[in-house]
């Protein structure tokens, strides 16, 4: 199979690595200070509810973990804001996202790597629509006065609570099942192309 | 550690062919562990760091949150079956104090033309307003409560207020103490509360007289006020949470 190994390298423009990283980072620093925050009355239970292992919590204590939470968030939410722009100016929103034609491939295909390569396209595309609920659902908690309609259209406020939180057992599943994916498409130098390399 | 070869699990045969066998480095568990343990060294690292991050952070989200707060429009309000009597966790940090409401007053001074001292009496004499609204806690619950009482706004009307006070300081009866950029103060849901759910407020939860408000978060919100003090800058100290590190702002 060396010799296969020939190919064009995987190559991703450098938006595309500069949105992944930052994603990546600011990913990480609101899941684990939301954990954080979640700690001081667990969603489910309360005082006596189920906690988050301390290890897992980024910021100490409380006021510490909300000051990291609204310090990246703005990171996290600006950068899907400009990669979006950035997809739509490039018009890459019409082909590098899943469309009919992965599933019609999950459907009907016989050829495993192209199936592989529709879920592939499939998991990564379906972090938008979960990234932009924890977005709407956390500007809610943040400012319920001032965007009362946010937290109405949730019903209310334990409905919103444990939206927002689902969030995070959702994101880490789907980055999970996607760096995965990615290996299995196209292996580690498609992972690497992602991160490192020099295109 | 040998080569990679096909009985990887990870190499399924029907897979991609480029897939890169060269080079040891390319193992998904040390993958994983380097990822690992570079999280746990930002977590570790970061929480010692939090003080900085707020420090930065802190002072540019209170410019956009005061930037977007409309101090004169009122929150919508819930109707009084929407109240939720189970839901307010009492939170105090010494506990309830003894205060007797037939000798208790509330002074209104600092950067006023009038400084004031009213009774209990002299309070509920004062037009008393009532709303149904979301009380939340800065450690995720909330409440729907109704809070009976006196506008703040009329409160510092009374003594008549100058032009240079920006910041209004709550001392209450158990040495907590508060303060407020002064648009918040002035809101006209920012309420001195005597009343709870339709009955006179209980000790546990700030009786004679409490702040209450939809547009700050629960540590706020004072109970067991004593004393209303108009600046025209903060001090050093700027709460009891806050000055152990809590945002100061806390706008909802």
């Amino acid at each position: 199979m060396r010799s296969l190994s020939q190919s064009p390298k995987p190559m991703q423009t450098p938006a595309a690595k500069v949105f992944h990283w930052v994603s990546f980072v600011s990913l990480f620093l609101m899941i684990t200070s939301g954990l954080q925050i979640y700690n001081a009355n667990p969603v489910f239970g309360g005082r006596g509810g189920i906690h988050i292992p301390a290890i897992f919590g980024l910021g100490g204590w409380l006021a510490g973990g909300r000051h990291w939470h609204f310090a990246s968030m703005w990171i996290f939410a600006l950068n899907l804001l400009w990669y979006g722009v950035y997809i739509l100016v490039t018009k890459r929103w019409q082909h590098r996202y899943a469309s009919n034609k992965d599933i019609k491939a999950l459907m009907v295909s016989q050829n495993q790597k192209r199936k592989n390569y529709a879920w592939h396209r499939l998991v990564y595309t379906s972090f938008i629509p979960f990234l932009l609920l924890a977005i709407y659902s956390g500007i809610g908690m943040y400012k319920p006065a001032q965007f009362y309609w946010i937290v109405d259209s949730f019903g209310g406020w334990d409905a919103l609570r444990i939206t927002h939180f689902m969030t995070v057992p959702i994101t880490i599943a789907l980055a999970t099942i996607h760096s995965q994916l990615g290996r299995k498409v196209g292996g580690d130098r498609l992972t690497d192309s992602m991160f490192w390399t020099d295109s | 550690m040998s080569p990679q070869n096909s009985s990887d699990p990870n190499l399924d045969p029907n897979l991609d062919p480029n897939l890169d066998l060269d080079g040891t480095d390319l193992v998904p568990r040390r993958r994983f562990l380097t990822l690992a343990g570079a999280g746990l060294l930002t977590i570790g690292f970061g929480s010692l760091a939090e003080g900085v991050v707020g420090g930065l952070s802190e002072p540019l989200n209170q410019k956009f949150e005061s930037l977007i707060f409309k101090p004169q429009q009122p929150v919508p309000e819930f109707p009084l079956n929407a109240i939720e009597p189970d839901k307010l966790i009492v939170n105090s940090f010494r506990g309830t104090p003894a205060i007797n409401p037939l000798t208790y007053r509330l002074t209104v001074d600092g950067e006023v033309n009038q400084p004031i001292s009213l009774s209990m009496q002299d309070l509920r004499n004062l037009p008393f307003v009532d709303m149904v609204i979301r009380h939340v806690c800065v450690e995720g619950w909330a409440a729907i409560v109704q809070w009976g009482g006196v506008r703040l706004r009329d409160l510092v009307a009374i003594a008549k207020p100058s032009a240079t006070a920006k910041y209004v300081y709550f001392y209450s009866a158990d040495g907590y103490y508060e303060s407020w950029d002064i648009d918040s103060a002035l809101h006209p849901q920012t309420l001195m509360a005597y009343q709870k759910n339709g009955q006179d407020l209980m000790p546990e939860y700030g009786a004679p007289l409490r702040l209450a408000s939809p547009i700050k978060l629960g540590y706020k919100l004072s109970k067991w006020v004593t004393r209303i003090e108009l600046r025209s800058e903060l001090g050093q100290k700027r709460g009891y949470w806050e000055d152990l590190g809590y945002e100061w702002y806390a706008g909802l």
